[in-house]
């Protein structure tokens, strides 16, 4: 199951999840079998067979799969560009939160 | 002496690299070569050259074949070196071709200055933290373990524990239990500027790779040296002896620190995480 939130920040607000370069994929599932959030499905006798099924589902900041993957084929976000955003909604929300009250 | 394990990949021009910068280096008295086919055939012809010598690890891509022969074997990794990141930190792609080109040629050299290179003496730290309490829980065979006071942590299960203008940077209890044996610390350089949840460094065991998230943003200025020796210090002490990072703090740790978890806060967080892995 994925967190609801990440640092605060609901998680369905984070843009983070890998991409799938399937012109590198050669469907190993490498990636698959190292996940265990259910990221990744395996469509058996579909094309591509490999898909990001729960983006929501990914750790932010994790690229771990990553780093299972000979080919490169998995890419992330801006770590940088996430993090700005991320704290922008914490604040965001949080003068929300203050000018309801 | 170093021994020299390269994946020497033939199919991959990653791996073909490998194997070039290793014969390349094997010609000089340092250096001895490991062949990644016979030793996963017979380990004994190589087991003098290992016992005197320390083992660096040389592959080709992420998919890691020579250092999990080399952990297969129960064989300690000094140092490694992954060519492909190697290409990648110079801006260059390595492409499907097979044949020698400027762009392996480029590879190989700057894979060669990095083996040759001779390490500065690092000054030892004199960072110094408290007596630690710790707080902890149990579930199934595992105690996890958390820090009372001092620490804070990220969602990415790495802690900050900081000391006037300084920090120290390290892995939970959690994560040292997942990964389970910790074979390999890779640390970031020093003088690195990192931010707020930017890599430094990474460690790996035979499970996976796991990358050091920072919980603040700051300037490295020493590393764990130890680990490169006793990378099982992560396991048996996460919090202390098994620290990874210290930095210099930059004007933003406030601003840091406010969106982590202190001990008590990452304590719950972290018995949730657990019981929804179970």
């Amino acid at each position: 199951m994925s967190e609801s939130t990440f640092m605060g920040v609901d998680r369905e607000k984070i843009d983070w999840c890998p991409t799938i370069d399937y012109s590198k994929c050669n469907d190993c599932m490498d990636c698959v079998e190292f996940c265990p959030h259910q990221v990744f499905e395996v469509r058996e006798d579909q094309t591509p067979k490999l898909i990001v099924k729960n983006p929501n589902n990914c750790v932010v900041f994790c690229r771990a799969c990553s780093k299972t993957c000979g080919l490169d084929a998995l890419s992330f976000p801006d770590k940088t560009e996430t993090t700005k955003k991320i704290k922008a909604t914490r604040k965001a929300e949080k003068a929300k939160k203050e000018a309801g009250e | 002496m170093k021994c020299l394990l390269p994946c020497n990949g033939l199919d991959k021009c990653a791996g073909l690299v490998s194997g070039q910068a290793a014969v390349e280096l094997s010609q000089q008295d340092d250096f001895e070569l490991i062949c990644p086919v016979l030793l996963n055939q017979n380990k004994s012809p190589y087991e003098k050259i290992l016992a005197q010598g320390d083992l660096v690890v040389i592959d080709g891509c992420n998919t890691r074949c020579a250092s999990k022969l080399a952990q297969s074997l129960d064989l300690k990794i000094k140092d490694k070196y992954n060519v492909s990141d190697v290409a990648k930190s110079m801006d260059l792609k390595l492409g499907k071709d097979l044949a020698v080109n400027e762009t392996t040629k480029a590879v190989q050299k700057a894979l060669v200055e990095k083996l040759t290179q001779t390490e500065d003496k690092k000054e030892a730290s004199t960072f110094e933290m408290t007596t630690i309490d710790y707080d902890s829980f149990m579930e199934g065979k595992f105690v996890f373990k958390v820090p009372k006071q001092g620490f804070f942590f990220n969602e990415n299960d790495c802690w900050v524990y900081v000391s006037g203008n300084s920090a120290r940077i390290g892995v939970s209890d959690y994560v040292q239990q997942n990964l389970s044996d910790i074979l390999y610390y890779d640390p970031p350089e020093i003088d690195d500027e990192i931010e707020q949840f930017d890599d430094c460094g990474s460690i790996e065991s035979g499970k996976a790779v796991f990358e050091i998230i920072a919980p603040v943003s700051g300037r490295v200025t020493a590393v764990n040296e130890a680990l490169q020796d006793s990378p099982e210090w992560i396991n048996e002490s996460p919090y202390e002896r098994g620290w990874l990072v210290e930095i210099a703090l930059t004007d933003e740790v406030t601003e840091d620190l406010e969106i982590l978890h202190d001990g008590s806060s990452y304590f719950e967080y972290l018995k949730k995480k657990v019981a929804q892995d179970v």
